[in-house]
């Protein structure tokens, strides 16, 4: 290979190397598997009519308001209605979710999980979640035993 | 060599042995101390976050009334004095409220008008270390940490060879190879086998 050829290899191969991510940084970063282009659901419908979408696979989008500190294990997604948010859990090294992601935007699939709680597993995470927010907790307020909902999840983009 | 002495025949082995431990061994110096960092840094997570450290700082301020989100953060970016309106806003609950700056978020409680002002910051090379060693990238990375690992065991294997002799394997390194074999087995032993 002459020396003009291989200057003209190594300028095309900074070019490409620089245009792709400027190309597809406005797409947003994919974690996990590559979306599969299903419909979104609301998160308010999605946790209104559990039932009906347990175990299947849902896509939803939201504002990214919590991240796991430690592993990066889990995200927490803003659903289209106040006070709501549904948890996007991945498997500890499958996903790495950075903190930097919060506060930014996420499309998100996976499979829709129902968790039912024991009184005493409720009454542990209705103190962890009063723990959080600041609140002082009481017990004697959690009488019964509760459901999770999580979404196992997949893959997501996010920008 | 002297006209007695009968030529030295065969493959030396032992010299090829040792060229090759030697440049593996300085091919895989930089990765071997990132894994080995990194191993301690992630072998400790449950006292540690070896990947960021988060500044927490607890401020205090004038409790706000609980209505419209978009009143209660622009009553919470004047009275916590904030640099200008957050990127995004979330409440996880009517009285707290989360807000989303770049790099650094503020969690009040509007009627406690207590805040959490939090900022993970990367840990300096721990961070792209763990990275690396917990095969976060996956795709090609995969295949480079498995190549990795096979160099190691041709490292582990090859220096087992390197000295002959009192030195080598046959003399004092046998007992060195018993020892090193000895702590996995003996915590297998201990807490899986026969517990």
């Amino acid at each position: 290979m002459t020396f003009r050829a291989a200057s003209r290899l190594l300028v095309a191969s900074l070019a490409f190397l620089l245009i792709v991510p400027v190309a597809t940084a406005g797409k947003g970063k994919v974690y996990g598997k590559k979306l599969s282009g299903k419909d979104t659901i609301k998160i308010s419908e999605l946790l209104a009519n559990a039932d009906q979408y347990v175990d299947k696979t849902v896509r939803v989008k939201g504002l990214i308001v919590g991240v796991c500190a430690k592993r990066g294990c889990w995200m927490e997604i803003a659903s289209d209605k106040e006070f709501e948010s549904i948890r996007f859990k991945v498997k500890d090294g499958v996903i790495v979710f950075p903190m930097e992601v919060q506060g930014k935007h996420a499309v998100a699939e996976g499979i829709f999980r129902k968790y039912d709680l024991s009184l005493d597993e409720t009454r542990a995470m209705t103190e962890h979640l009063c723990t959080k927010r600041g609140e002082n907790y009481d017990p004697t307020s959690v009488t019964e035993p509760g459901v999770y909902y999580q979404i196992e999840g997949l893959g997501a983009r996010i920008k | 060599m002297s006209e007695n002495e009968t030529p030295r025949r065969g493959f030396r082995w032992r010299r090829l042995n040792n060229a090759l431990h030697r440049d593996l061994g300085y091919l895989c110096v930089a990765l071997t101390l990132i894994y080995a960092v990194s191993g301690v840094a992630v072998n400790h997570v449950d006292q540690w976050n070896p990947n960021y450290k988060i500044e927490r700082v607890e401020r205090a301020f004038d409790p706000i009334e609980v209505g419209e989100r978009d009143v209660m953060v622009a009553a919470l970016v004047e009275r916590l004095d904030l640099p200008g309106p957050p990127n995004e806003s979330f409440r996880p609950a009517p009285e707290i409220v989360h807000l989303f700056y770049d790099g650094w978020t503020v969690q009040a409680n509007a009627t406690l008008g207590t805040a959490v002002v939090e900022e993970p910051r990367d840990r300096l090379i721990l961070r792209d270390a763990n990275y690396l060693h917990l095969n976060h990238p996956k795709g090609w990375w995969t295949w480079v940490a498995d190549a990795y690992a096979v160099l190691l065991f041709f490292l582990g294997v090859t220096g087992l060879f390197v000295l002959k002799g009192r030195q080598g394997l046959a003399g004092r390194g046998k007992w060195f190879v018993a020892a090193g074999l000895l702590v996995p087995l003996g915590f297998l032993a201990v807490l899986r086998w026969f517990a």
